[in-house]
């Protein structure tokens, strides 16, 4: 906190500086430029989302691809993609930048973010992926749609069923798989749902593993949550269990630690201390998964400091080429491995002020 | 099944409540809240982001029986206490010795067991800034400090321990992943030490300090990427076991500097490690919530055991609780047997098959053994495990072809089994023939306290197992004598004994590294369902704050967390000894 303070004292470019000193300039990687955003007025909940993805290569080379592709009309994923592809052909390794068309291009389009109120990070996150796989798959249907006018021989009815994956799903898309089993008759019936990111519930002193488990752990359905029965017929009492089928390529988990209070009528923030290790596997896969004891690595995590979801600050440390790096808005500073610690969460129940871990990224092994 | 499901669900409720005593089939352990010790002024320590709570025992073997002495670190602080464990209340008013450290924090302890006496004894503190420094509590005084200008290493030393049967030999470990062999009668030199590379295999390379003077350190050790977490010497402290950050457990061969074998976490770093009491077993605790039992002969994964809800930080066998079972073979027959499966039935759904096959055994003596341990972790938690022979020996068939005394006696190291153990008060006790091995001193033991109550107990013991209906065997301790006999080979690091051959080879060894992802499925790292999973005998919410120390003592378990509260929790039967101070302090030892 102390070295952040002094460094944002400090100007821009002494700033810079100390960041390609402290890396040194053998050790600094070819071709990898780290800069800061600009904060243009509690835009720090955008800026440590775009960080966070810069650093997830398969999301930045697929989205600097798209940059290299003919000029399209100007939607968010053409701003991101400006964005992402000034700050990889920077002269300089270190700097900042102001992510201007991004943020005015984003307020233009969603009436949620078209202020200067503080956002939820996880909420952008999803608004960003999911409105960037719309962009992907509309164009893709243009595409098609004008390949069926030049030939006119597409099967209509096969492009109407299949939504066409995009490299956003490629990338973050895994697959639960509910199982329900009927107490009555015993029967298992099992829905699949897609999801982008998983969102768990944190408890004191635990694990994102423990997290995880429990998320998958059976519950059961009885009184007023009776499940209906197709086998019986009726409402019956019945097990549910939520696994993972499919793996995704990077699994980013959100940590709900914004709670609501009846009594307050608001949002509490939740400063447990979970612990996220720099490996992961996933325990609660389910039996038909493919892949399922695949290896993942930390690659990036939004940190939420502060006392509530709308007021603090977000932040975001990385790992880019074997080391660590802290993005607060325009301050890029390298961390130590051993740091990350700080952003576990706090054992007090006392504080509500922490700097915690809110997103995680975690990219499979190939 | 059902009973565990159900008594783990009603767990689950109670799960914000803080137990102040459990039940084992051994009886109920309490925890003792006179007993408890911390800063005098009982304040909890904030302890956000400081170094672990550690503590260190020792017995000085004076002759009043309160021969125990206790180290811990919080925060910037060292304490060093007279323990008085389950016999008398803590007095926190009067510490023997206090310190208080500025710029560094005391990380770790150990104290060297072989010099210990009431006028004087050697503490090791290790530093987070990467020093360590030797004291004397007693003598109120510091005599010596290492890697004071930190040109050797600059990082936090994670653990510290005196070299087994050594007066003067010391390994320290770092964050960096380094560890080095220390002499206290060496200095560590003006300037930083230069090296020279002795050996090297995969992940590992070992180097003397090449200088014309003996200095400090002898060796340097680099093992494994990442920090060094913890590391453990084998009972007879021939081989030396280390857990790092990068997952993986790496077992050495101490005086030949060779590599015995490795293990990798299912996934993240792991943090603690130990031994069985007879060397056989290593167990780990780590990043993945698990514990992970290694067998140190086949160098396989036989076990891992899920019920921490983070991190776990540290693991300790029970030596006490670890069982030589001599059973007759009729035990089992008739009516007994509904009697044996309530008794043991909520232990483990799969027990069923091991009273089988002894059902099945026709051997004169089969003997089954049972190891206990625990763990403490991050999710405030205390668990105690139970490693039995279904887990120990799954390929055995259901026939008369077991031979467990075989299995048992055919790997043990010959010393210290049936070996005699004369207590400070000159009593002989003799240990069952078929016992555990006894373990060599180790830290955070207490060799000679045990001794006076060990007494009557053992030759209790011996007569149970004569009669062959005894559950559970005292492992016999090592005795001062024994050990001084020891130090008459003293270690000697010339390392004129390592093979030069490998050394030779050096430019050619090329340093191979293993990809910890394509571990899995090979013994490095098995599958999750191709080893058993243990569940815990019991799993308990015992403080507000992360655990830190985990300590089995013979009246008692120590559990200490990150506030900096040692709790003291009684063993069966030994609670009502507070009051009835007097006859457990006679050093006569009257039978219990």
């Amino acid at each position: 906190m102390t070295v952040r303070n002094i460094a944002s004292i400090c100007n821009m470019g002494t700033n810079a500086s100390a960041l390609e000193k402290d890396i040194g300039p053998e050790q600094f990687p070819i071709n990898e430029h780290y800069f800061g955003l600009v904060n243009f007025g509690n835009t720090c909940y955008c800026n440590s989302v775009l960080q966070a993805l810069y650093f997830c290569r398969p999301f930045r080379e697929n989205v600097l691809s798209y940059k290299a592709q003919q000029k399209k009309k100007e939607n968010l994923l053409t701003c991101l993609a400006d964005l992402f592809h000034s700050i990889a052909t920077q002269k300089k390794k270190v700097g900042v930048i102001p992510p201007k068309k991004f943020i005015s291009r984003l307020r233009k389009e969603n009436d949620l973010f078209d202020n200067y109120m503080q956002q939820d990070a996880h909420e952008f996150l999803n608004y960003l992926l999911n409105t960037i796989a719309d962009i992907l798959q509309e164009e893709k249907k243009q595409e098609k749609q004008n390949g069926k006018l030049k030939n006119g021989n597409m099967n209509e009815a096969e492009e109407n069923n299949k939504q066409e994956l995009t490299w956003v799903h490629e990338i973050f898309q895994g697959t639960l798989t509910n199982e329900t089993r009927c107490l009555n008759c015993e029967t298992v019936s099992s829905k699949d749902e897609d999801f982008l990111d998983l969102s768990v519930d944190v408890e004191q002193n635990t694990s994102i593993t423990h997290c995880l488990r429990d998320f998958s752990n059976t519950e059961t359905l009885c009184s007023e949550q009776k499940y209906y029965c197709e086998t019986c017929c009726s409402k019956q009492e019945a097990q549910k269990r939520m696994r993972v089928k499919k793996l995704p390529m990077i699994l980013a988990l959100h940590l709900k630690r914004f709670k609501y209070m009846e009594q307050l009528h608001r949002y509490t923030k939740l400063s447990y201390r979970v612990v996220f290790p720099l490996e992961l596997r996933l325990f609660n896969t389910s039996g038909d998964a493919v892949n399922l004891d695949r290896m993942y690595d930390l690659v990036a995590v939004v940190v939420h400091c502060g006392s509530g979801p709308n007021r603090g600050h977000y932040i975001t440390i990385v790992k880019s080429h074997g080391f660590w790096l802290l993005f607060d808005d325009d301050i890029v500073e390298k961390i130590d491995a051993q740091a990350i610690e700080e952003f576990y969460g706090l054992t007090s129940d006392i504080s509500k002020n922490s700097e915690s871990g809110y997103i995680l990224f975690y990219q499979s092994r190939e | 099944m059902l009973l565990s499901k159900m008594a783990a669900e009603g767990g689950g409720k109670e799960m914000n409540e803080i137990k102040t005593q459990f039940t084992t089939r051994e009886g109920l352990y309490k925890l003792l809240s006179h007993s408890e010790y911390s800063r005098p002024n009982r304040v909890p320590f904030n302890s956000q982001g400081s170094n672990p709570v550690r503590v260190s025992f020792v017995n000085v073997n004076d002759q009043s029986g309160n021969g125990d002495r206790l180290c811990f670190n919080v925060g910037r602080e060292l304490y060093f206490y007279i323990y008085k464990g389950v016999r008398k209340a803590a007095d926190l008013s009067k510490p023997i010795d206090k310190r208080i450290y500025k710029g560094t924090q005391p990380t770790c302890h150990d104290f060297n067991h072989l010099t210990a006496t009431a006028e004087s004894v050697s503490l090791l503190v290790g530093f987070s800034a990467g020093q360590v420094q030797l004291i004397d509590p007693i003598k109120k005084e510091t005599s010596k400090l290492f890697n004071e200008e930190r040109l050797i290493d600059k990082s936090r030393v994670t653990c510290v321990k005196w070299v087994p049967g050594s007066e003067s030999l010391f390994l320290v470990a770092h964050s960096s992943g380094n560890m080095y062999l220390y002499n206290v009668e060496h200095t560590c030199g003006t300037t930083a030490p230069h090296y020279q590379l002795l050996k090297q295999g995969e992940s590992f390379a070992v180097h003397t300090c090449k200088s014309k003077s003996t200095r400090n350190p002898l060796l340097k050790w680099t093992v494994g990427e990442g920090a060094l977490n913890e590391f453990a010497f084998s009972p007879d402290g021939k081989f030396l076991a280390c857990v790092s950050q990068d997952g993986f457990l790496r077992v050495f061969n101490f005086d030949s500097v060779e590599l015995h074998g490795t293990m990798k976490s299912y996934f993240g770093g792991l943090l603690c490690v130990c031994w069985s009491p007879d060397g056989k077993y290593i167990v780990t605790g780590g990043e993945d919530d698990l514990v992970t039992v290694w067998s140190f002969v086949d160098c396989r994964v036989i076990a891992r055991g899920h019920g921490h809800k983070s991190w776990v930080s540290v693991v300790a066998f029970d030596p006490y609780t670890t069982s030589v079972e001599e059973s007759d073979p009729m035990e089992f027959s008739g009516s007994d047997e509904d009697f044996q499966d309530l008794h043991f039935g909520r232990d483990r759904a799969n027990s069923t098959q091991s009273r089988l096959s002894k059902r099945n055994s026709t051997d004169s003596r089969p003997v089954s053994v049972t190891y206990r341990f625990g763990s403490v972790g991050q999710d405030t938690q205390l668990c105690l495990w139970d490693l039995t022979e279904d887990i120990l020996f799954p390929h055995q068939p259901l026939s008369r072809a077991r031979t467990h005394t075989n299995v048992m006696n055919a790997t043990s190291p010959p010393a210290g089994s049936g070996g005699t153990n004369p207590g400070s008060n000159g009593n002989s006790i003799t240990t069952p023939g078929n016992s555990v091995p006894p373990p060599l001193p180790r830290s955070n033991s207490l060799p000679h306290s045990a001794v006076s109550n060990a007494g009557s107990k053992s030759s209790v013991m011996d007569g149970a197992i004569a009669s062959g209906v005894s559950k559970f065997a005292t492992l016999s301790l090592h005795d001062r004598k024994e050990r001084h006999h020891e130090k008459d080979h003293k270690r000697n690091h010339s390392m004129g004994h390592i093979s030069s051959k490998s050394s030779d080879k050096l430019n050619l060894v090329t340093k191979t590294k293993t990809d910890p992802a394509k571990t899995l499925g090979t013994p490095l790292c098995p599958r999750m369902e191709d080893v058993p999973l243990l569940e815990p005998l019991i799993c308990k919410k015992i403080a507000h704050e992360r655990l830190t120390v985990l300590i089995f003592l013979e009246d008692c378990i120590v559990t200490a967390c990150q506030e900096g509260f040692i709790c003291t929790w009684a063993r069966p039967g030994k609670v009502g000894l507070l009051s009835s101070q007097n006859q457990a302090n006679s050093p006569s030892g009257t039978v219990v």
